[in-house]
């Protein structure tokens, strides 16, 4: 599991820029200039299209203040709450629906019908019954993270091998030993893209359930900088949130899963066209 | 951000099970209407099935719903198309020039993290409230999911496929048609999908805060008024409306591309 974060950071620690690597640099400089010069030839007032100085200022001020890294923290903790609980019960309905007939029976249809019904829709609702706040916002990510969790934990399940369970029953295995040895890490793989392909649909679920339904967090600072015409902030805003999904993608999501697929297997992303 | 992955939903067994499968629908709705009468929860938190099928039938009979539905289903597809127009070429040709691709792939994955929801504000202050804004954040989230995906598609062509297609004489222009276009395929179907996913919530999402009419707007309007019978009916026209858009659209082209290039994989 460690191998694929530590060969990243192996790569950060050795730090020979590929060619790849310095185009990369060159493009993001490149973004920046002309954006400085469109600035200039534009020549517009600040809070229609601000300046990389003026957003940098702005970086600075919020995080003087302290503002942008508690509004972070208020993210991040809403994000890993919501994350969690979506994948925990996401793995164990995936779990009972893979493994019984007859659930699978119940509850597909239905699943099949809110899974439709995307997290977005269900703000207004959770806003009339729990209101603004840390609740609401719970739901919502969790809503989001547990489909795709189900969806290929389903799929992982039910590509198991049989002579694999046929093997361990055979050795004396009972039912829970089938389960812990065999399903779940054949079908952790599958699990672990889920989560992947969840996080990043709970990530932007995430902005906007803060633009709505929160007095704090980076969605909040977005929102709130437009209505108060403090379009630096709302920049910064969304250049962070920009960075943290990058970073929370590049340095722990890939390398977990890269690291999984290696340690147990091929894997297909399912549920991930929506 | 979900890029290289497949986009296919798998599919539950129905065929004798539909009445087990309708039980929980018939639980929840059953549940819901009694509800009220077993507990305290006032109507306007939750209005009866009753109350929400009798605002359907009204909303469809004035044609305030159709023209809501209307509005978004439109702005969808003027959003689809043109970022999706304008995102393919433009992904194809950067991705045919290494230097090209190589330059541009962080920022087109950055522009990706941020495309979507988070774009709404800055597009009030942009275009104001209303019909420019919300096109440009579905525009915008479909574009940058796209050509992420296309010029994924294209880096993926293993090298050999050139080689060989330049051996047997082939021009730029049948690179171009029979190596590119084929190979990037499945990467840009994978694109045309998950963009329309995103391109939805973009929607739902962008009308919520900055529309002036459409399902969303009729969504999150309705708080305000504590019309939860309009938000219940709006969600479920939001799930509706999703299943038909796969069932109509995204279903035949899977099923088409795995017979003709075998699984999206």
């Amino acid at each position: 599991m460690t191998d694929g974060t530590s060969s990243q950071f192996r790569i950060g620690a050795k730090f020979a820029p590929s060619r790849a690597q310095l185009r990369g640099a060159l493009g993001i400089l490149v973004v920046f200039v002309a954006w400085q010069i469109s600035v200039w030839v534009i020549d517009l007032p600040a809070y229609f299209y601000p300046s990389p100085a003026d957003v940098a200022s702005a970086f600075v001020e919020l995080t003087r203040k302290g503002i942008l890294p508690s509004y972070i923290a208020d993210s991040a903790w809403r994000y890993v709450a919501g994350v969690a609980t979506g994948l925990s019960l996401g793995v164990v309905f995936g779990l009972l629906i893979g493994l019984s007939r007859f659930w699978s029976r119940l509850l597909g249809p239905i699943i099949n019908f809110f899974y439709a019904i995307v997290e977005v829709a269900w703000i207004p609702l959770l806003v009339i019954w729990i209101g603004y706040g840390f609740n609401t916002i719970l739901i919502a990510i969790s809503y989001v993270v547990f489909f795709p969790v189900l969806y290929n934990t389903l799929t992982g399940v039910q590509t198991v091998q049989k002579v694999l369970i046929n093997a361990v029953r055979t050795l004396g295995a009972s039912r829970r030993q089938v389960l812990t040895s065999v399903i779940l890490p054949s079908a952790l793989p599958n699990i672990i893209t889920g989560f992947r392909v969840g996080a990043g649909f709970a990530f932007r679920g995430l902005i906007f359930a803060e633009m709505i339904a929160a007095g704090s967090g980076l969605g909040f600072l977005i929102f709130e900088g437009a209505t108060t015409r403090q379009t630096d902030r709302v920049v910064v805003g969304m250049i962070m949130m920009g960075l943290l999904w990058l970073a929370l993608d590049r340095l722990f999501l890939r390398p977990v899963e890269v690291a999984t697929i290696e340690r147990w297997g091929l894997v297909r992303a399912k549920g991930e066209g929506m | 951000m979900t890029d290289q992955s497949v986009a296919s939903r798998p599919a539950f067994p129905l065929s004798p099970a539909v009445m087990t499968g309708l039980l929980p629908f018939v639980v929840v709705l059953t549940a819901w209407a009694l509800a009220p009468a077993l507990s305290d929860i006032p109507a306007y938190k939750l209005p009866s099935p009753a109350k929400v099928w009798s605002t359907f039938t009204s909303m469809t009979l004035d044609g305030s719903l159709l023209s809501e539905i209307w509005h978004s289903l439109q702005r969808l597809a003027t959003g689809y198309i043109l970022g999706n127009l304008i995102a393919i070429p433009l992904g194809l040709a950067i991705a045919l020039n290494r230097a090209v691709a190589e330059t541009l792939t962080p920022v087109l994955s950055f522009f990706q993290s941020i495309a979507g929801i988070a774009w709404v504000p800055l597009a009030i202050i942009w275009f104001g409230v209303g019909q420019g804004s919300v096109l440009f954040v579905i525009a915008n989230t479909i574009f940058f999911a796209s050509i992420y995906s296309t010029v994924i598609g294209v880096q993926s062509i293993p090298q050999v496929l050139y080689r060989a297609a330049l051996c047997h004489g082939a021009s730029r222009w049948d690179i171009v048609t029979s190596v590119v276009i084929p190979g990037a395929l499945v990467q840009i179907l994978v694109g045309l999908r998950t963009s329309m996913a995103y391109g939805w919530r973009a929607l739902v999402a962008a009308e919520m805060i900055a529309g002036t009419n459409g399902i969303g707007y009729m969504t999150l309007e309705a708080v305000q008024w504590y019309q939860t019978e309009i938000v219940i009916l709006g969600m479920i026209l939001i799930g509706i409306l999703w299943l038909a858009l796969d069932f109509l659209i995204f279903r035949p082209i899977e099923r088409v591309t795995v017979k003709r290039w075998g699984l999206l994989s």
